[in-house]
């Protein structure tokens, strides 16, 4: 305290700090860099580089001790993680573990965290979505939450930013719910999705099937290779990371490409305590960070901050920013820090036989699957809940073998399986509603590992996203049953608020500071030099994926940052 | 290491997917008879033809090893006291050791197993029987000579005409 260095400061200060290196942080840190800022990227988890630090990417089936089942101590110690279908003994060293950053759950709620260079990008689905104006202008429409400050049009540029860059698949189809982007070709169809589209394009004018959007690499432009990225080869074990960089990951793409600017420095092992507010100066100078190892705690100071520690981390480093000034949470004049998180509900699902189109099957595998925008409450509010769902779907082969006997039988009969007939699977994403009952607080007692406050998390489900489930599982039958198919299967897994990893919220975008923490820029409104860019200043959910966005808005956030800086704004 | 099953005699080359590394348990869940036994149980379940049956294919050791960690203690309890008890139904059958037994009358005190009225025992069956089957179609063997797993299809094509034999593409 007493004899602060001078030299040490100066060392310790960049001209832009980045809190996180996951999909959003990883955008940040290419932008800032690249517009040639010193930029420090603060990480709380341990490096993961690009193809070295992916242990099982290449590890065959047979050579997997527990043929990628979890163990019974590792499934007994981690009862949240392990609800998490990527979950397994191929990917166990991206995620988590429940003891390590342990947090309140006021009603349950599965976090489910990727903490290391990277974050949830090694892991993530990779289906990636535009939303429309029909998702930023839902809450102003039918009142759900407040306005959002920015409309498509503001996005758009943006969206084919990182299009390019990321490389993103997908077909043109032309439908205002979705809007076409910058796409490599398409994933292919099999024939039973193909006969789905048709038959729900013939009765439905309003309903789509179309081929999913993916971060992957069909066609690689010269801008993939230039990150020494490749096409992506079908080998759909992606969530081991891949060499080929054939999906979109911060290690493959963001990270070393800011790397490569030399403006980067990236500290991994640093868990970010709090942002640091200069009373005087009236802005943040910079931030508390703890060493994971040694659990020291060491500032570092910068221009401008980029908040992007995913949505939940980033709302909880807020909250323990306090000062005089903000004695609630930085930027929280309003109160609402924290309030209004919201998720996606993909509690439902929908399954069924096809015993047509028997004369064709499917060849090699495909990281990816058709989708169907959302259909209800677009043009006026006509159901009896408010928004809508979109819904994943797929069809496949199934082939089955007679295990009923023994010996020299049974070998046969598994070495020969009979084809079986078509199924067909889908699951929904319901957008659900923020409100201000759920929201995140935090502990006034208990701490962490690294001596910060626990986050409560009070997040729940409520009557709008029953009536969804409810809606979709009959329109998805009443689909099906066009469709001819048969055994129709509805399922409500009831789990808990979480496992849809579209945690949003708490530190949303708004126009009037009265009820919101960030401006169109995402910068606080009260502190300018700070930008939430992750999905914690979402205002909404939408019915998309959200990683996209975090990324279009990122990018747009880093344009506005740097120019805002050179003219003094910041 | 549980590897003093047998010793690891002649492993053939294509087997080597599974070192002595891999097999290894946390675990010493078996005596070396009950491993023994074991071993006998899943050749019945799987024999060796013109290819190789499951014992040839570790599958035993791999089901000792999925049971010793994945598995909870009552179902680790039963295996034991399941292969404890095949030796006596064996007896009790045809007056010899299970391990003795010609192929039908091996299979038929499976097949006795598979129908027993005793939930014990015909969940200790269908234990051992799901893992030697999920072992052997998973090994390496199998994968790469009979079932033809490709690692990087490098392709996805949606409609192609049913041929003679489907494989399986599992991750
Ligand atoms: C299995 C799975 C499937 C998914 N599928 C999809 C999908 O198909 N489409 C889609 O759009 N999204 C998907 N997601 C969600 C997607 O991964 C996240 O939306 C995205 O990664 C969020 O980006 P982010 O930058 O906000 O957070 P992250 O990528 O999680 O990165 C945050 C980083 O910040 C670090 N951090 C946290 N706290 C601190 C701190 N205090 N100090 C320093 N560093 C900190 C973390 O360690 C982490 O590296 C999926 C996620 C998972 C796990
Ligand atoms: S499917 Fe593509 S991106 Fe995924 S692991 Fe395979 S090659 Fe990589």
């Amino acid at each position: 305290m007493s004899n602060f260095n001078i030299d040490a400061q100066a060392l310790n200060t960049y001209d832009a700090i980045v809190v996180g290196s996951g999909i959003s942080g990883g955008w940040a840190a290419k932008e800032l860099t690249g517009k040639g800022l010193r930029t420090l990227v603060l990480e709380r988890g341990r490096d993961v580089r690009h193809v070295t630090d992916y242990p099982t990417t290449n590890t065959q089936p047979w050579e997997f001790e527990h043929r990628n089942q979890l163990k019974k101590e590792v499934r007994d110690a981690n009862p949240i993680i392990s609800k998490c279908y990527a979950f397994y003994e191929g990917t166990e060293q991206f995620f988590v573990k429940d003891a390590e950053h342990p947090y309140i759950q006021e009603k349950p709620f599965d976090w489910i965290r990727g903490y290391q260079v990277g974050g949830k990008s090694l892991m993530w689905a990779r289906q990636t979505q535009r939303w429309s104006d029909f998702d930023f202008d839902g809450p102003a429409r039918d009142g759900f939450a407040v306005d959002w400050p920015i409309r498509y049009a503001d996005i758009a540029p943006w969206y084919s930013y990182v299009e390019k860059f990321a490389g993103i698949s997908g077909n043109k189809d032309g439908l205002s719910t979705l809007p076409d982007g910058e796409f490599l070709p398409p994933h292919e169809w099999n024939c039973v999705e193909k006969h789905f589209q048709q038959k729900v394009a013939g009765k439905y004018k309003d309903r789509h099937v179309i081929m999913g959007r993916a971060a992957h690499i069909t066609k690689p432009q010269p801008i993939h290779f230039q990150q020494g990225r490749a096409q992506c080869q079908h080998r759909t074990i992606c969530e081991r990371g891949c060499p080929f960089g054939g999906y979109f990951s911060s290690n493959s793409s963001t990270i070393p490409w800011a790397a490569k600017t030399g403006k980067m420095t990236l500290r991994p092992n640093s868990v970010v305590h709090s942002i640091i507010y200069d009373e005087k100066k009236g802005r943040a100078t910079g931030v508390r960070v703890v060493d994971s190892n040694t659990k020291q705690m060491t500032e570092y100071y910068a221009r401008i901050i980029f908040l992007n520690a995913a949505a939940l981390n980033s709302n909880l480093v807020l909250l323990n920013s306090t000062s005089h000034r903000f004695p609630n949470g930085l930027g929280n004049d309003s109160g609402v820090l924290g309030k209004y998180a919201a998720f996606h509900n993909y509690r439902a699902g929908v399954s069924a036989e096809y015993d047509g189109n028997l004369d064709s099957t499917t060849d090699g595998r495909r990281p990816n699957s058709p989708y169907i925008p959302r259909f209800r409450n677009v043009h006026k509010q006509e159901m009896g809940f408010l928004r809508g769902y979109a819904a994943g779907f797929s069809a496949g082969r199934s082939s089955h073998s007679d295990q009923s006997s023994v010996g020299a039988d049974l070998k046969e009969s598994l070495l020969n399986p009979k084809l079986g007939g078509w199924y067909v699977g889908s699951h929904m994403m319901g957008e659900t509603i923020p409100k201000e009952s759920n929201y995140l607080a935090l502990d006034a007692t208990q701490k962490d590992p690294f001596g910060i406050p626990q986050l409560k998390i009070s997040i729940a489900y409520d009557d709008n996203d029953d009536k969804m489930v409810k809606d979709y599982q009959e329109q998805l039958t009443e689909m099906f049953t066009e469709a001819g198919f048969k055994n129709i299967r509805v399922r409500d897994s009831h789990a808990s608020p979480g496992l849809d990893i579209h945690e949003m919220g708490g530190v949303r975008m708004g126009k009037d500071p009265k009820t919101s923490m960030l401006n169109k820029w995402s910068q606080l409104h009260a502190v300018k030099n700070v930008f939430v860019t992750d999905g914690a200043c979402m205002t909404s959910t939408s019915t998309q994926n959200p990683s996209l966005t975090y990324m279009a808005l990122t990018a747009r956030a880093a344009d506005y940052a740097v120019k805002a800086m050179k003219q003094g704004l910041v | 290491m549980a590897g003093a099953v047998g010793g690891l005699i002649s492993l053939p080359a294509w087997a080597n997917g599974w070192t002595t590394e891999t097999v290894r348990s946390s675990q010493q869940l078996l005596s070396s008879g009950q491993a023994e036994l074991l071993a006998e149980l899943v050749e019945t379940i799987i024999p060796v033809t013109d290819t190789p049956g499951a014992k040839a294919l570790n599958v035993h050791k791999f089901v000792q090893k999925m049971v010793a960690d994945c598995y909870d203690k009552s179902t680790q309890e039963n295996l034991q006291k399941g292969l404890d008890s095949l030796d006596g139904l064996a007896q009790k059958s045809y007056s010899k050791s299970f391990a003795a037994g010609d192929t039908a009358q091996r299979t038929a005190l499976l097949t006795q197993l598979a129908k027993s009225t005793d939930t014990a025992q015909k969940d200790f069956y269908s234990l051992v029987k799901n893992l030697t089957i999920r072992g052997y179609m998973s090994s390496e063997y199998v994968m790469t000579n009979l079932t033809h797993y490709q690692f990087i299809p490098g392709h996805y094509y949606g409609c192609v005409p049913v041929q003679a034999k489907a494989t399986s593409q599992p991750k």
